[in-house]
């Protein structure tokens, strides 16, 4: 009796270790205690559970996560991140009878654009019905501002006399109605854009504006009589000049469309404003870009300036021969 | 006896501690090494993923081999008819901004499958790329214009119709695509003539979505007025309000009608004529579909203005043209005109 309670206890100890043992090769509890090397050359990507400390635990990674391809998000506008910073979106627009389809393809584009704020601001004495409506409608998250271009700052006629650079006044509202709106000291992210509202945009245009620091600089298509213009970046990755013909001994030979700035920068230079009266045909972004920043600072976007994504398109004047003098279309019908 | 099991159970004990002492150094030694896991199971779920990865890969690759994309995003509800766009396009330097902006414009749009068709004699590598990233379901198409139908450089947009082999083709491609599919549901659907430097509101596609025979609405900015469009009296088109010549059979743009798949398909020799007069484009091709009150008037009785006729300038490249004098042009090696093939600077 007594070898038999031996052997009882004999097994009763050595049990639970054998347990142990033959689950521990069973690699359950091994991945807990063991790393996991990574590896890329599956097709998939592994979801590592806690990332911050790959020395000591990994998570038993049993379901591969597959990478994820960004479906398209049908929801117009995309929903509001938390995490992406806030793109606001400068437009200054006049009426004439394209406005309405140029502001309408224009807010198809920005509806594909997740955390857009777009503030458009009209050459006008108040806020037209045709914009308020029109604004409305898109479901976009907006700020419709106003003021209008007193009568001898305004381009006379068809007469594109570049001394008078169109849209100042608004550009600078909207830089104004900023600077009241967020205070220096909130976290806010934003970047700042100055979109006019007949050029083309694409889409990954934004999200290279997206991680600007202080001001970003990208090529233009279609401006200064070239196929584009384009910064100069040297291989360090600096902005050192600017491939332009036209004077391109500007401090700043961009394009409106040709750079973005952080809205850190804006609120934290309060003074800096595009230069109203005595400014010289293209150096109106010089006015503004020379109070905010050197060259030095500029980052260059676009794949260091090789890529274009965004286009500097005109629309052409339509001819409206037929309307007469009496106007021929009923004026009530909004185009 | 009572010595021997004493000393049996010293010795279990001592067993008992070497074993679980052994067992936690190795426990413990574990923890700070990195271990290769190759030893256990998980060849299985590497063969798992590497597959899906080749899986993904091999999708990826037959997408891109067929002409036709189809993006299996949208829920697709079967009943729901597709809006076919014909798109006829052709090189010149504002062409990737334009496609560009219309893409964005359709993506908004669900159930639309985008036909376009390039003037050329072969596929150009800018479309073909463009249209591969675009995200939409697509077909590429090409036909070039027989010269003498062909504008030259100086003649005024107006003097010769454009665009009618390259519709036609659309057509084609069209009924060959539904001829083999037969079934009623594939007749489901709306054909509608884009161009690409027009503006087009997404109302304008809901509109035309349930067009059972032809539909019509006003358009913007055209015929020298600010708009044209049919007038409706008791829900039927009675006559057109344009500006110029208003006698033509039916005197409205491209842009401002659509037709319903089942009519192209009964009628499969309706398509539009290249040597039509100017302005009787349109006329030639809805002719043989449809009468004048037969049509369906849209945009809340044609009283609305859902797609407009805006025409882009061509950009002045009066510098690129000097620069190249001088043999400094930029990129004279790319191809002309994508812009978006830069050298190094």
């Amino acid at each position: 009796m007594p070898k038999r309670r031996d052997i009882l206890a004999i097994v009763l100890i050595v049990l639970p270790w054998t347990l142990l043992i033959t689950v521990w090769h069973q690699s359950a509890i091994a991945p807990l205690l063991a790393i996991r090397k990574d590896d890329g050359a599956d097709g998939g990507r592994r979801d590592v559970g806690q990332a911050s400390d790959s020395k000591e635990y990994c998570s038993s990674d049993k379901d591969i996560v597959e990478v994820v391809r960004t479906e398209y998000v049908y929801t117009r506008p995309p929903p509001w991140s938390d995490v992406l910073p806030t793109i606001h979106i400068i437009t200054p627009t006049y009426s004439r009878p394209v406005q309405k389809a140029e502001l309408t393809r224009l807010a198809n584009t920005f509806l594909h654009v997740a955390n857009l704020h777009w503030i458009l601001v009209e050459d006008s004495q108040r806020r037209t019905p045709l914009v308020t409506r029109m604004l409305r409608e898109t479901g976009l998250n907006y700020t419709h501002l106003n003021v209008e271009t007193p009568r001898n700052y305004k381009l006379r006629g068809d007469t594109r006399d570049p001394r008078i650079p169109r849209g100042t006044m608004q550009r600078n509202l909207a830089l104004r109605w900023l600077r009241e709106t967020f205070n220096s000291n909130s976290s806010q992210a934003g970047i700042v854009y100055f979109a006019d509202d007949d050029n083309t945009y694409s889409l990954e245009l934004f999200e290279e504006m997206r991680s600007t620091r202080k001001v970003s600089v990208w090529p233009v298509a279609f401006v200064g009589g070239l196929r584009y213009e384009s910064p100069k970046v040297n291989a360090a990755g600096k902005v050192y000049g600017w491939k332009t013909v036209f004077d391109p001994h500007r401090p700043f030979a961009i394009d409106m469309a040709g750079f973005a700035i952080n809205l850190r920068l804006i609120l934290f230079k309060p003074q800096a404003y595009f230069k109203l009266r005595g400014v010289k045909g293209g150096y109106q972004e010089s006015s503004l870009l020379r109070e905010l920043v050197t060259l030095n600072d500029l980052e260059p976007k676009a794949a260091n300036c090789t890529k274009i994504l965004v286009w500097h398109t005109r629309t052409e004047k339509p001819v409206l021969v037929n309307e007469g003098k009496k106007g021929f279309t009923d004026p009530n019908v909004e185009i | 006896m009572a010595t021997r099991m004493k000393l049996k159970l010293k010795t279990v004990f001592v067993l008992y501690f070497m074993v679980s002492l052994m067992g936690l150094i190795y426990a413990l030694m574990q923890l700070g090494q990195r271990c290769d896991c190759a030893e256990h199971d998980m060849p299985k779920d590497r063969t798992i993923s590497r597959l899906r990865g080749e899986l993904h890969r091999l999708q990826e690759q037959m997408r891109k081999a067929e002409p036709t994309k189809l993006p299996q995003k949208l829920a697709v509800k079967p009943a729901q008819p597709t809006i076919y766009v014909i798109t006829p396009t052709y090189t010149r330097f504002v062409q990737k901004a334009e496609l560009t902006r219309l893409a964005q414009t359709f993506l908004h749009v669900p159930q639309l499958h985008w036909i376009l068709v390039e003037d050329s004699p072969h596929k150009t590598p800018l479309v073909s790329g463009f249209l591969a990233s675009s995200g939409l379901a697509y077909t590429h198409l090409h036909t070039p214009t027989p010269r003498d139908r062909k504008l030259q450089e100086g003649d005024p947009s107006w003097l010769k119709p454009r665009g009618a082999e390259q519709r036609n083709e659309g057509l084609r491609w069209l009924r060959e695509d539904r001829r083999g599919q037969p079934g009623a549901d594939t007749q489901l659907g709306v054909v509608y003539f884009a161009d690409d430097d027009n503006t087009y509101s997404l109302q304008l596609f809901e509109e035309m979505r349930g067009t059972q025979r032809v539909s019509v609405w006003p358009v913007g900015l055209v015929g020298g007025m600010r708009y044209e469009r049919p007038v409706v009296e008791g829900g039927k088109v009675v006559r057109f309000h344009t500006g110029w010549r208003p006698s033509r059979p039916f005197p409205l743009d491209m842009a401002g009608f659509a037709v319903s798949l089942k009519l192209v398909i009964a009628n499969q020799d309706a398509c539009f004529d290249g040597d039509a007069p100017m302005g009787f484009l349109e006329s030639s091709f809805l002719q043989g579909l449809v009468t004048m009150d037969e049509l369906e008037p849209k945009a809340e009785n044609c009283t609305k203005v859902l797609v407009w006729h805006t025409r882009t300038e061509k950009p002045k490249m009066k510098r690129e043209e000097a620069l190249q004098k001088q043999g400094l042009g930029s990129d004279t090696a790319v191809e002309d005109n994508d812009p978006t093939h830069l050298q190094a600077l």
